[in-house]
């Protein structure tokens, strides 16, 4: 290293350390780590989770995903040390100097890698100093370790910034145009997005992983399924793809690098590159003086002109200021840039957002206002923040601030015209972001546009940066110094975020901060409008304060004493002004109070704190005293239920028939109500009762008279809900104007304790001294099963309802319709079901299309309707016709249905989930109605859904297991078989592949996030990710293995033997001692492996050769590893002995199928017995062999799946 | 027409830019002449509005400009040192944006008032091309044509001068001669020629206070006698400056020429020669409240 790079590095470095962009992104960043490792109310990149809040995994993944927006910064850095001497002209004095070329640029990018990686050795110290602050959990914080740091520095963050360093200094210095760098900078970034998205599904997770020039997805591929426990200890190995990826792009870095030093002009100027060049730059042309000195130049008299100084003059030179500031800020480069940017990520995330199962979605315009909120708005806190300080600026920046100040005209002109053109800007923004939506949605082929939509959308989206436009100009007003008026504004956005994690949720105090605004296609924004305008327009009022007070402070000439200007203000503060903020004071406070009187006094107002503490006390109080109470339980429910969708209100006139089941009197009913729900008649006498909490909703009445063993009484209630007004938080999406959705266990009477309302997260629940985890009681826990998993207070119950709603709306409950009628502008709807249900109904109305069909005409004559919004038609026919063919398959491989009628019923996505009621499924507006099937290749997941919801009419409605482990098994797993098995038959096998790997793939990361236990299948507590997602793998497993047929026999055995049972409900073993009678004693160790214990095999092909025969047929020869391992729940592996029957398969290449479909011949698939860690097969095959592997389907468990099979490659070569 | 009546000044840092400076300015020329950090940019902006003094008051033409900064920015063309341009913005562009701001509503009138300044300041050739691409000479005479937007009564330039060259410092002046002489004009310099050149009447402003002022003719006549002239070898140099009170030394053909000051014949073959402008400045300078009756009589 000679001499002179020594002194041109060490140059460099000083320059970044006395810079405030250094430190300023150093400190911003740093205070981004900082609060994503204090709180969880900031997240980089994702939350932490329930790991150790410095685990390594964490300091892995903040880091990468820094050092990957760090670039943003960075090539400010290493363009800057290419740029800067020739922008300040000084090149010629340095490359006049006896120095090698080498020498310069060497140490310029030297030193501002060497500044790049200190801003992220910054990012680290947040980390570090974060893990030490007193207010975290010590349980939540591990070791402090050096490794994990100098690991995430040394393999993620300097390589990645070498490669975009070296990128980005030799696009500087060949383009020598900051602008040309920046656009390189997003062109970047949206290729890096793009190829994120495509390549980011299982199915392409190699490439994705070496293609990645950040080796973020090879780090996510590396610890993928990883457990809590590995994420808090470990660090993925240096090898594989991440070493691969390392390697690869260092050397892409390395080589761009050379490239670089090895073109380097020292010339000024930007090189032409032809047309583009021409494009790309600015006109610069020299001005040259023409005509002689002045002395010659007539001495021309300057015409008189009038001059107009009132105040109609001044409202046109706003709109003169107005033009000019606005123009300057379109016109500014990093504008165009965050423009660019932020249409690039819309775009890229906007291709992939909304997949299921690899299955689009109609980019619908709610959808595309989620996707601008998630991926575009963002930037205009960027914006917003940087242009008010731009703007307060630009006149001083610019040495203009003495001639414009000095000029006529009032001081609000050039404060509320750079206040306008920051308005201005925004709109530009959203509009932006609005068109390229709707590009978007025309390029996917979806052509219903909603303009007005869109303008709606985005003018809620963007208020509250209209008024934190204002807020930040007044803080650069103010504070009269852009950097402390940009750090004001940081403040501000951190103090935030810190008040929501303090519970400090009152919108009447956090600066423009809105309900959130969730759109459906079925009730608009609906309720939500009012809310937000009135929040929206008390925050207008303080804006206006804000602007009065900005212009009092304006600051015109060069002083900067605070004594002077409190007295320059005070001169200013008259007539208007004082009108304005007298207007602006009024305002606030009246609209204060009104919002006061709607969310504190029409409404509870309950903190996100004291609604966890309120549940916290729920299970404190009641949990040990009345969880195993024994009550008179509900046997009978008949119900008025009056919905009134415009005024958000239900009344309820219901009675239930409680009956004795026990052995002895009871006496005591509990009764429990939301604290919400008013009651205005109850047949149990106030007098009776001896326990009344009405914050938490808990009554408890004596009986006069106890209830004798098998008596029924009546108990009778009038209740009402009301939603007046509106409310500061978590406004409530049952009541709607158009998609009310509500089930009994919401608004009726609860007679038992109930889990649901118990807090869930396990940190909360550490808050308030609970212990951490609820579990569900043992299998073997007898008394449990005294109830169903689904409600605790009823068993079969019978279920009669008169609903009513407004004229315009049907109203649903669970039943048929046995009679409708108008009273009024009222309509009526009788529903009377004719056999006992579980106690769980829902009630439903909204405006919908119905369209009916039936199944089995002149048969059973089941009526199938689908009730949908009338924008939402795409699926309703695949809809019907998976519920055919699900009942087509239940019906003979399981049992008759027990109802007459099947009906989908579509609900605003306020939710986004379906759910079986007795012949009534709500379907979210967001999960099936609005998938894009029109590519007959992707996963029709709509026909799956709606199979796995009929199902439900058998596996929960017929079928319901007691409230012990394994019940959700016997419902949500049997579902999940049911479907797969409809959809096997209608789509095949090939699909069922594709769809399985999905399942694979979430039950793996699913155990990879478990915080308590994870469970065997027959053991699962309500764990979804292994009753749906193992549950699909295993009984598709155990049907391949004894045959589909089998397991349907076994199934409908089960069905015969304890359908509608009464306490106590059957469990797991029950199914189990079926399957295990039907299983061949060979494969009884698979039903061990696959429902009792958590087995995970490790298979793998490792080398498969052809040789052709003289008989023209192809010998294979194929070796492979294959492995056993059983975990227990905490995720601790041992190795098993390996005796199983596994697929080994030979495939040729891929021919087209009838349907035109690509599909590889299956040339040998048979299953082996395998008992040795490494087999060797010689298989004979009649076509040319191109892959082969074990388990090539991918039916078993196994973390690593696609080294199962591998090419087949002609022996001896 | 313009009074400047005991106005001080102090900064944060305490540094006292203005000490109870008064002063009569009348219509015409007026230069003010002082060293850089003399307070001169000071006085500049507290009579362009741009500051606020501690205490004193400043009068112009009937406006109270403390109390009354709107009607003085009517009648105001101000020219700051070392202002800035839009660098991206064609200088007739910015010559109209400024005019609209100075209230030249209608288009037409602006236009040819636009027109008129170009030519006349021979910016009239360049005026599509960006103000970032001028050299010295032309940002200035563009700086002195956007002061002169609506026939200002007040005309302020602070340093118009410095650094440039001397055809372009002579057509600056020129230009400023040209202006109507009913026009209060302030010319803050530190050249002392500029005020030779151009001012009927003149001030010095040193370390914050005033101390000279007149016309250039009666404060040169003020050092009538006083001034000594002697060429001398660079040895004896530090001698002499130790000796006498050099108020100045230039080099001419490679020898030492001082002028010192003495009231009587400092002897040594010091020969009397006429004073000038500049043996006025040096000596102000070095001689507090000499003139300051002169001034107020003014």
């Amino acid at each position: 290293m000679s001499r002179n790079f020594r002194e041109i590095f060490r140059f460099e470095l000083r320059q970044t350390f006395r810079s405030p962009l250094f430190w300023g992104t150093g400190l911003f960043f740093a205070t981004m780590t900082f609060g994503a490792v204090t709180s969880d109310s900031v997240t980089i990149g994702g939350g932490i989770g329930n790991v150790q809040r410095n685990a390594p995994f964490v300091i892995l993944q903040l880091l990468s995903v820094m050092s990957i927006i760090g670039v943003f910064v960075t090539t400010a850095f290493v363009a800057g040390a290419a740029l800067r001497d020739f922008e300040r002209g000084t090149h010629e004095l340095f490359f006049s100097k006896p120095m090698a070329k080498l020498d310069y640029l060497g140490g310029r990018f030297a030193g501002s890698l060497v500044a790049s990686t200190g801003v992220m050795v910054l990012c680290s110290l947040g980390i570090l100093v974060g893990s030490f602050m007193p207010w975290l959990e010590a349980e939540r914080i591990g070791p402090t370790l050096a490794g994990p740091y100098l690991f995430a520095l040394a393999v993620l963050v300097i390589p990645n910034l070498l490669l975009t360093g070296a990128l980005f200094f030799a696009l500087a210095s060949a383009s020598r145009s900051w602008l040309v760098t920046y656009v390189g900078v997003v062109v970047f970034f949206a290729g890096f997005f793009v190829s994120t998205l495509m390549l980011g599904d299982v199915e392409h997770q190699t490439l994705g992983a070496l293609l990645d020039p950040f080796g973020a997805t090879a780090i996510d591929l590396a610890t993928r399924y990883w457990t809590v426990a590995d994420k808090n200890t470990a660090l993925p190995p240096l090898s594989g793809l991440l070493l691969w990826n390392r390697l690869i792009w260092t050397g892409v870095g390395l080589a761009v690098l050379s490239l670089s030093f090895a073109t380097f002009r020292t010339t000024a100027g930007a090189p032409t590159y032809g047309a583009l060049g021409r494009l790309l730059r600015r006109r610069k042309k020299v001005a040259v003086e023409q005509g002689s000195a002045a002395e010659d130049a007539p001495a021309l008299v300057v015409p008189p002109a009038s001059r107009d100084f009132s105040s109609r003059r001044n409202r046109s030179l706003f709109f003169h200021a107005l033009r000019r500031e606005t123009v300057g800020v379109w016109k500014s480069i990093p504008f165009v840039v965050m423009i660019a940017f932020g249409m690039f990520n819309l775009a890229g995330s906007s291709v992939v957002r909304f997949e299921r199962f690899g299955t689009k979605v109609y980019p619908v315009t709610a959808l595309m206002l989620d996707n601008i909120q998630g991926s575009f708005v963002f930037l205009l806190v960027i914006i917003v923040t940087l242009y008010a300080g731009e703007l307060v600026w630009r006149e001083r920046a610019l040495k203009v601030a003495e001639v414009t100040d000095a000029l006529p005209g009032p001081s609000w002109v050039p404060l509320l015209s750079k206040i306008g053109a920051l308005w201005i800007v925004i709109l530009t923004f959203l509009t932006v972001g609005g068109l390229t939506a709707i590009g978007i949605q025309l390029s996917q082929g979806y052509t219903h546009v909603e303009p007005a939509l869109y303008a709606e959308g985005l003018a809620i989206e963007g208020v509250r940066f209209l008024l934190a436009a204002v807020l930040a100009v007044f803080f650069q007003v103010l504070c009269n110094q852009k950097f402390v008026g940009y750090l004001a504004m940081i403040l501000f956005l951190i103090s935030q975020t810190v008040l929501a994690s303090l519970n400090f949720d009152h919108r009447l105090y956090r600066f423009a901060d809105t309900p959130s605004m969730t759109y459906s296609d079925m009730n608009g924004y609906g309720h939500y409008l009012q809310g937000f305008a009135w929040f929206n327009l008390y925050w207008a009022c303080f804006a206006l304060l804000l602007l009065v007070g900005a212009v009092l402070f304006w600051v015109r000439g060069s002083e900067s004493v605070w004594r002077l200007r409190v007295r320059e203000a005070k001169a200013r503060f008259r007539g208007p002004w004082r009108a304005l903020a007298a207007a602006g004071l009024v305002g606030w406070v009246a609209i204060g109070a009104w919002i006061f009187w709607n969310t504190n006094v029409l409404n509870a107002y309950v903190p996100t704190d004291e609604q966890e503490h309120r549940q916290a006390d729920y299970e404190k109080q009641y949990r040990k005293k009345y969880k195993d109470l024994i009550a008179p339980r509900i046997v009978d429910a008949e119900a008025n239920v009056d919905i009134f969708p415009d005024e958000r209100r239900v009344e309820i006139a219901g009675r239930y028939v409680l009956k004795n089941k026990s052995n002895r009197p009871e006496s005591e009913i509990h009764l429990q109500l939301d604290p919400r729900v008013k009651v205005r008649r109850l047949s149990l006498d106030p007098k009776w009762r001896t326990h009344f909490d009405q914050r938490l909703g808990y009554s408890i009445y004596e009986l006069p008279v106890p209830l004798a063993p098998g008596a029924t009484m009546e108990l009778s209630f009038q209740l009402m809900v009301e939603e007046r007004g509106f409310v500061n938080q978590n406004s409530d999406t049952s009541l709607v104007y158009n998609g009310t959705f509500f089930n009994n266990t919401q608004y009726f009477p609860v007679l038992a304790y109930d889990e649901s309302r118990q807090l869930q997260d396990r940190n909360d629940r550490r808050k308030y001294g609970l212990p951490a985890a609820i579990r569900m009681a043992k299998l073997e826990d007898v008394n449990a099963r005294r109830n169903n998993y689904v409600s605790g207070d009823a068993d079969w119950i019978g279920f009669r309802a008169t609903v009513s709603t407004s004229a315009d709306q049907i109203a649903l409950a669970p039943g048929y319709l046995q009679r409708e009628w108008k009273v009024g502008n009222r309509r009526y709807f009788r529903y009377e079901m004719d056999r006992p249900i579980l106690g769980f109904y829902s009630f439903l109305s909204a405006r919908w299309a119905v369209k009916k069909d039936v199944w089995h005409p002149g048969k059973e004559n089941v009526a199938i309707e689908i009730y949908y919004d009338p924008a939402h038609a795409y699926n309703v026919d695949r809809m019907i016709d998976s519920a055919k063919k699900s009942l087509d398959y239940f019906t003979v491989a399981f049992s008759p249905y027990q109802h007459r009628q099947v009906r989908i019923l579509e609900f605003p996505r306020y939710a986004s989930f379906a759910q079986s009621f007795p012949n009534t499924i709500p379907y979210s507006e967001s999960i099936g109605f609005i998938a894009d099937l029109r590519d007959p290749d992707d996963i029709d997941y709509v026909f799956y859904v709606t199979a796995h919801e009929v199902a439900h009419q058998w596996w929960a409605h017929q079928v319901i297991g007691g409230a012990v482990q394994g019940g959700t098994m016997l419902s949500e797993s049997l579902a999940q078989y049911s479907a797969l098995m409809v959809m096997q038959k209608e789509y095949g096998k090939e699909k069922m592949r594709r769809f399985l790997k999905y399942e694979l793939d979430q039950y793996l990361q699913g155990r990879g996030g478990e915080l308590i236990e994870e469970m065997p299948l027959m053991r699962v507590e309500n764990q979804p990710y292994i009753h749906y997602r193992k549950g699909s793998l295993v009984f598709y497993a155990l049907q391949d293995a004894i045959g589909e047929e089998t397991v349907d026999r076994a199934l409908s055995r089960y069905i015969a033997q304890v359908a509608y049972q009464e306490p106590p409900y059957t469990y797991t073993p029950d199914l189990m001692k079926i399957l295990r009678e039907v299983t061949p004693p060979a494969q009884q160790g698979l039903l061990t492996d696959l429902f009792e214990e958590i087995t995970l095999y490790d298979m793998r092909a490792t080398s498969a050769t052809w040789t052709k025969r003289p008989d023209g047929k192809y010998l294979v020869k194929l070796t492979v590893d294959a492995k056993k391992i059983r975990a227990n729940g905490r995720g601790v592996e041992s190795p098993l002995a390996l005796d199983d029957s596994i697929d080994v398969g030979v495939f040729g290449e891929k021919t087209a199928t009838k349907e035109g479909k690509k599909q590889e011949t299956v040339l040998y698939l048979a299953k082996h017995r395998l008992t040795q860690p490494t087999s060797m097969f010689e298989l004979v095959v009649d076509g040319k062999p191109i892959e082969a592997g074990i388990d090539p389907l991918n039916k078993l468990v196994d973390r690593t799946s696609d080294d199962n099979r591998m090419k087949v490659t002609a022996a001896g070569t | 027409m313009l009074s400047i009546r005991n106005l001080s000044k102090t900064y944060g840092n305490g540094v006292r830019a203005l000490v109870d400076v008064s002063l009569e300015v009348p219509a015409g020329m007026f230069g003010l002449l002082g060293p850089n950090g003399a307070g001169k940019s000071t006085l500049m902006r507290t009579i362009a509005t741009l500051q606020e003094p501690d205490s004193g008051s400043v009068r112009f033409d009937g406006i109270d400009v403390l109390n009354g900064k709107q009607a003085l920015r009517e009648v105001l063309g101000y020219l700051p040192q070392d202002f800035g341009v839009y660098p991206k913005v064609s200088a007739e562009t910015m010559l109209d944006h400024f005019a609209v701001l100075k209230g030249l509503a209608n288009g037409r009138e602006r236009r040819a008032v636009v027109k008129a300044l170009l030519e006349r300041t021979n910016l009239w050739a360049v005026k599509d091309q960006k103000l970032g691409t001028f050299s010295g000479g032309m940002r200035q005479r563009f700086g002195i044509a956007q002061a002169l937007i609506g026939e200002p009564k007040l005309v302020i330039v602070d340093e118009p001068t410095a650094g440039l060259d001397p055809e372009e410092r002579n057509r600056f002046l020129n230009l400023l001669a040209e202006i109507g002489e009913s026009v209060v004009i302030i010319l803050s310099t530190h050249i002392v020629e500029d005020v030779t050149d151009l001012c009927p009447r003149m001030a010095i402003l040193a370390g914050g206070e005033l101390r000279v002022a007149g016309e250039p003719r009666q404060v040169i006549a003020e050092l009538e006698g006083q001034i000594w002239q002697k060429t001398v070898t660079k040895p004896e140099l530090a001698r002499y400056e130790a000796e006498h009170e050099v108020l100045s030394r230039r080099l001419s053909a490679g020898r030492t020429v001082i002028h010192v000051w003495s009231e009587s014949d400092p002897g040594e073959e010091f020969e009397g020669v006429a004073p000038d402008l500049e043996d006025v400045y040096f000596h102000a300078l070095r001689h507090a409240g000499l003139g300051a009756e002169t001034a107020l009589a003014a």
